[in-house]
């Protein structure tokens, strides 16, 4: 699989660039992990039909900074790769 | 050192009074993280616990009593924010299990949910959580201030007719909507409508993805209808034009300062930085006030030495034991004090998650955790309230190994302990190298720790996946008034505490070094052309030297010792101090006697490093403290386990043995070893 081939498929929070909007399309749908914290994830906001953004990054590049519902959450790559994000993100 | 606020007026278990008053109601205070629970609890009860700008500043439910004047006497209990009613790690569980199942109270008449208007969609999830769930109860709005910001405000009559429970928007810090708060909390309290509605309430269990979702849904449909715009626009058309739904965006002068705070290079730059800054200006600014308060506590010796008749034995006890016991602990409230302040303005901007956040990588390589940073860093301080600020960490293992390295942090207590030991070995017409030697054992605690942590995360894995989600709060301009006054409280328990130890301590340890030989046989050619008080320091030291003190620490403690360079009167010392190790200063006083301070103009501190320079090795060939004993007691005390109420404290917050006598059985071997390859390697290089 190439990698441009991956973005387009399965773009996830975690493939956003600082300063990038889109919309969750789905969160922890491919996740097989049975430890997998994606019900956090939703209890803390980040449900299908929200929009976030990344609003910055650590200087390591992980964890991200992530605005969601009026706050700004820190998740590391791990997690963000759960939320998915529909293709046509909208730009601001 | 045992640093917990524990204000007279509020405790935990306040509750063995008469039937009656267990009768009173109890007002339960949940919400989100950092919703503002705690500044409402210390409206309600005039207590003063701590709030900071950091989720999970409360890891222990505490429940006061209302102030009187309030007019309903009733118990409030706040409690450590939650995200859900389905809790994800301990400090959460502590809410819930408070919440369901409360040991004394069982349910709680009435429940105040504080809800961050800020974040309407994401806090009215948990509102509507509590709110189906059957109690009585009101939603407290807060942050009405910062939405105001925005040109919004919420409509409480739309909401709470949506919700079907009554709203009321307060502002804690300006006590606005308190009483209307409680007014309505009485008002339900006194609601018997519904009867036996407490039968009916049960802890929901685990919720479905489908669930939130839904929940959701309504969140979202509850704030387009209750969110109103100041200047009469609609909303929802401001919510269409703009893609960024208005009501949703956070702070934007937080997000700005994120791209600073958070930048690969300046991100950096500034933790490093901040926390330099931190450490170091603990020793350059409360220099002036600890010689204030030495040269306060000498004369009062002083005063007391003259005014007692000399000679009487409990003159030493009084002078040496007690007033410099106690002052040499007291000489570093300054810098605690300066501490606090500095961490307590740090945390009240909002930038300790961030640089929780940034450190999350580098610490993940040592099987900690982001969440790490904070329990660490109080460290410094004291380790009770950090080994308790891990309640935040939801994954087991890194929780247990960010206790088990929290003793090794360089808390408060071993400063009086390093002060006096660095004293000893730096030249005295270069003091500042004090003050490198102490910043170059701040960071050799540090180093120490992750080397530990890395070693035991080696050794003990799981498959127990761990999370990292922390939300980031506003920045905001800390609150000097508030950061003061929790520290003021901070140090009045710590002198509270260390008062009555020292005392006991202080006793004990002289009955131990005066008793039984109280008046020495002295062979008259031994005393021979001596003055009369060169006589009684001869009498003096006998007495010690068959003192039970001596006997014991001469049989058990010097054998072991002797390696590491240190005689019976370091071991009874170092004993002393695993009550608390600020108590090793105090101890060496007594062990070693000081009996200078009274014809010597000079000070505490100078007095007792004048007898330690004095005292001899066992065989009596050489000096007792040579820089390479001393620096190989510094090294002991950086490792070992020296605090009764951390042994506690893990026991406790680890719920068995297990942890605690790892720490004390694997740290006193490595002070041991450390120690003795410090001493013995040090010797080698021909540095005695
Ligand atoms: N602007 C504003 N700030 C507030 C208000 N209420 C509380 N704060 C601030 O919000 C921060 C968090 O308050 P806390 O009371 O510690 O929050 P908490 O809910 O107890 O937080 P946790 O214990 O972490 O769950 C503090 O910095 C408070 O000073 C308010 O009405 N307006
Ligand atoms: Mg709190």
């Amino acid at each position: 699989m190439t990698k441009t081939a991956k973005v387009t498929e399965f773009r996830s929070v975690a493939d956003m660039t600082i300063g990038e909007s889109a919309v969750i399309s789905s969160v922890g749908d491919d996740c097989l992990d049975i430890h997998c914290h994606c019900l956090r994830l939703m209890e803390l906001g980040f449900t299908p039909g929200q929009e976030v953004s990344v609003v910055a990054k650590s200087p390591f590049k992980d964890p991200l900074a992530v605005s969601v519902r009026g706050t700004i959450i820190a998740l590391r790559k791990t997690e963000a790769e759960c939320i998915k994000i529909s293709t046509d993100g909208i730009r601001n | 050192m045992a640093l917990e606020i524990k204000d007279p007026a509020v405790n935990n278990t306040p509750l063995k009074k008469s039937i009656n008053e267990t009768k009173l109601p109890v007002i339960a205070l949940i919400g989100m993280p950092n919703s503002g629970k705690t500044t409402l609890f210390n409206a309600l009860t005039g207590s003063n616990f701590k709030t900071s700008n950091y989720p999970g500043a409360t890891v222990e439910y505490s429940i006061g009593s209302l102030v009187n004047r309030f007019g309903f006497s009733s118990y409030v209990m706040d409690s450590p924010g939650i995200i859900s009613l389905n809790p994800s790690s301990p400090d959460e569980d502590v809410t819930i299990s408070g919440l369901f199942n409360h040991p004394k109270f069982g349910l709680p008449d009435v429940v105040i949910v504080s809800c961050d208007c800020t974040q309407l969609s994401r806090q009215l999830f948990l509102v509507k959580q509590v709110i189906d769930t059957g109690f009585k109860t009101i939603v407290a709005l807060t942050m009405n201030d910062l939405l105001d910001k925005k040109d919004m405000f919420v409509s409480e009559e739309k909401l709470g007719k949506i919700l079907n429970a009554p709203v009321i928007k307060i502002n804690s810090k300006k006590k606005e909507g308190i009483n209307e708060l409680i007014r309505k909390a009485e008002e339900m309290y006194l609601d018997e409508s519904i009867v036996d509605y407490k039968s009916t309430i049960r802890k929901p269990g685990h919720p479905a993805e489908e669930d939130v979702a839904k929940l959701y849904d309504y969140t979202e449909q509850t704030e387009r209808e209750v969110l109103e715009s100041k200047n009469n626009i609609d909303i929802n058309e401001v919510n269409r034009k703009a893609f960024r739904s208005l009501s949703r965006t956070p702070d934007l002068n937080s997000m700005k300062l994120d791209k600073v705070f958070l930048h690969p290079i300046w991100g950096i730059f500034i933790f490093v930085i901040s926390m330099g800054i931190i450490f170091t200006s603990i020793f350059w600014i409360a220099q002036p006030a600890m010689d204030i308060i030495d040269t306060a506590f000498s004369s009062l010796s002083q005063l007391v030495a003259d005014s007692l008749p000399a000679g009487a034995w409990y003159s030493d006890l009084i002078t040496n034991g007690l007033i410099n016991g106690f002052g040499s602990v007291m000489i570093f409230v300054p810098q605690i004090v300066i501490l606090f302040i500095l961490l307590g303005l740090l945390e009240d901007t909002g930038y300790l998650a961030r640089a929780a956040m940034l450190i999350d990588k580098p610490l993940s390589k040592f099987g900690l955790n982001g969440r790490s940073f904070i329990p660490m860093l109080s460290g410094y301080a004291c380790a009770i309230p950090a080994m308790m600020a891990a309640r935040t960490i939801s994954n087991r293992r890194e929780r247990y190994l960010t206790i088990m390295i929290i003793p090794l942090m360089s808390c408060s207590a071993r400063l009086p302990v390093y002060a006096l030991l660095l004293a000893m070995v730096v030249p005295p017409d270069k003091p500042w190298i004090a003050g490198i030697g102490l910043g170059a054992l701040y960071l050799f605690s540090i180093i120490a720790s992750a080397v530990t942590a890395g070693i035991i995360s080696k050794f003990k894995k799981t498959d127990e996946k761990s999370t990292f989600m922390l939300e980031l709060p506003p920045y905001r301009t800390p609150v000097f008034r508030h950061v003061f006054k929790n520290t003021y409280y901070k140090a009045l328990v710590y002198v509270k505490q260390a008062g009555p130890i020292i005392i006991v301590i202080s006793l004990l340890l002289w009955a131990l070094t005066y008793f039984p030989n109280v008046n020495p046989e002295i062979p008259e050619s031994k005393t021979k052309g001596l003055t009369e008080e060169q006589i009684s320091k001869v009498i003096e030291s006998e007495r010690l030297n068959t003192s039970f003190a001596a006997t014991i620490g001469k049989n058990v403690f010097e054998p072991v010792l002797k390696p590491l360079g240190w005689d019976w009167r370091v071991g009874v010392s170092l004993i002393s101090a695993f009550a608390a190790r600020e108590i090793f200063v105090s101890a060496m006083a007594i062990t070693f006697n000081i009996t200078e301070s009274e014809d010597d103009e000079d000070n505490f501190q100078t007095s007792i490093l004048a007898s330690m320079r004095e005292a001899r090795s066992p065989d009596g060939t050489r000096p007792l403290f040579t820089t390479a004993s001393t620096i190989s007691l510094i090294i002991y005390f950086m490792f070992a386990m020296q605090c009764l109420s951390t042994v506690a404290v893990a026991r406790k917050e680890t719920g068995s043995w297990k942890i605690p006598a790892i720490q004390i059985v694997f740290y006193t071997i490595m002070a041991y070893v450390l120690a003795f390859i410090t001493y013995n390697g040090l010797n080698l290089l021909g540095i005695q």
